[in-house]
């Protein structure tokens, strides 16, 4: 790999961080409730970057918040916030991101392998932070599923259907 | 956002060296989340006295932190009806339970503690200082490239303002074309994002080309560190506070 790629991807994925935490303030209303568009940005990050960069902008973005930087979702940061009751789908990106990657880097950059591998990325996102709410909050599990999965889904539908097109966008974009 | 930026002045928390407060904030984070009621008030009194050095309006920080105070409330009232115990307050059905409402104070006390805590680092730390001392933190870390993650910090910081700009500008720009009246959830979604992310990639493509033209590499010089000398002193105090909250 030479020096100029590798300054590329840097870049890249410093962007995609910020992306990631601008997200959290990015709200678009449809329907009753606005949709946030971070876990849209956090799979994209798969998708385009790969399973490598995705990871280091994901992390950057999260050791961003650690160090006490207000970028996730409404406006806060820190330690306490990354290991509160919400903390799961925060730490649940890396693999999500990482997965997300794998799968389009593996199987090809087709519109059928974007979707699964957003699928799938999501899917990850609630297996890392439904059962971390569960403990965090001492909530049943039905209670949990209610609260911190089942009024995302339509959303998250939505974002991986406009994910596909975004990712061909950007793809096209960055050649 | 104008809560979080950096605010020059001369106070304690200003002068102190920036790896040291990297420290404190995590010392006093960890005992925050871990301490009762006694540790909890000597953080409170010394980040208290922190934000009346640093001069923000009580109002002010209100304001701006409205969304995060809901978000306090509903934790509060999600934890006193959800903890058993016997009930106090009966309302509809739903009962708030004594063990719940203090569990839920002291929850809510932490969560504002930690933000006040984040308000108070940012308000007094230089971004660029930020960089320096995660640099130098991680340099001890093995397979870990410091410079570039320094790098990326930076960039990250500067990207920031540039996205929140470009995104209320390509909405602006939407809604002079009617885009409100759309009613596909689908293109509601992708109208503003696809140029959104037309936009900064293209900057970050110039950024790229700039870095590079210009010899960017890893080889830079390092920052430098200024002490003001009241560090042992300080770290000291967070230390105990921290020992404090595991024994009490």
């Amino acid at each position: 790999m030479n020096q100029g790629y590798q300054l590329k991807e840097t870049v890249y994925s410093a962007l995609f961080a910020a992306l990631i935490a601008a997200g959290a303030f990015i709200a678009i209303p449809i329907g009753p409730v606005p949709i946030v568009l971070q876990n849209l940005f956090v799979l994209l990050a798969g998708l385009v970057l790969g399973p490598r960069w995705g990871l280091a902008s994901v992390g950057l973005y999260l050791l961003m918040g650690a160090l006490g930087f207000p970028v996730f979702a409404g406006g806060t940061g820190g330690l306490g916030r990354l290991f509160g009751p919400t903390g799961g789908y925060l730490l649940g990106y890396l693999p999500a991101v990482f997965v997300t990657g794998l799968i389009s880097d593996r199987l090809g950059k087709t519109r059928v392998v974007d979707t699964g591998a957003m699928v799938a990325g999501s899917l990850i996102v609630y297996g890392a932070g439904v059962p971390w709410l569960k403990f965090a909050t001492n909530m049943a599990w039905n209670k949990a599923v209610f609260a911190g999965m089942v009024p995302f889904i339509p959303g998250d539908l939505l974002k991986i259907a406009a994910g596909v097109f975004a990712a061909e966008i950007i793809r096209k974009v960055m050649k | 956002m104008t809560l979080f930026t950096y605010v020059p002045s001369t106070s304690l928390a200003h002068g102190l060296d920036v790896r040291c407060k990297l420290c404190c904030l995590s010392l006093m984070s960890i005992a925050t989340l871990q301490g009762g009621p006694v540790p909890l008030s000597l953080i409170t009194a010394m980040v208290a006295g922190l934000l009346i050095a640093t001069a923000i309006r009580p109002l002010t920080l209100f304001r701006e932190l409205k969304l995060f105070f809901l978000l306090v409330a509903m934790v509060f009232i999600s934890r006193s009806v959800t903890t058993g115990g016997e009930p106090i307050i009966n309302l509809w059905g739903i009962s708030a339970t004594k063990q719940g409402i203090v569990a839920g104070a002291l929850l809510s006390w932490k969560f504002v503690l930690v933000m006040l805590m984040g308000i108070v680092f940012t308000k007094t730390t230089k971004p660029s200082h930020v960089k320096g001392a995660v640099q130098w933190f991680l340099r001890p870390i093995p397979f870990v490239p410091e410079t570039r993650v320094a790098v990326m910090i930076s960039l990250f910081l500067r990207f920031m303002p540039l996205i929140l700009t470009q995104a209320s500008e390509v909405s602006q720009a939407q809604q002079a074309r009617c885009f409100h009246l759309e009613k596909n959830p689908v293109k509601r979604l992708l109208r503003p994002t696809v140029p959104l992310l037309k936009k900064t990639f293209q900057s970050a493509d110039q950024l790229a080309l700039a870095m590079e033209a210009r010899s960017y590499s890893d080889k830079r010089t390092d920052p430098v560190f200024i002490r003001s000398g009241q560090e042992p002193l300080i770290l000291a105090l967070c230390f105990l506070v921290l020992g404090l909250s595991f024994i009490v």
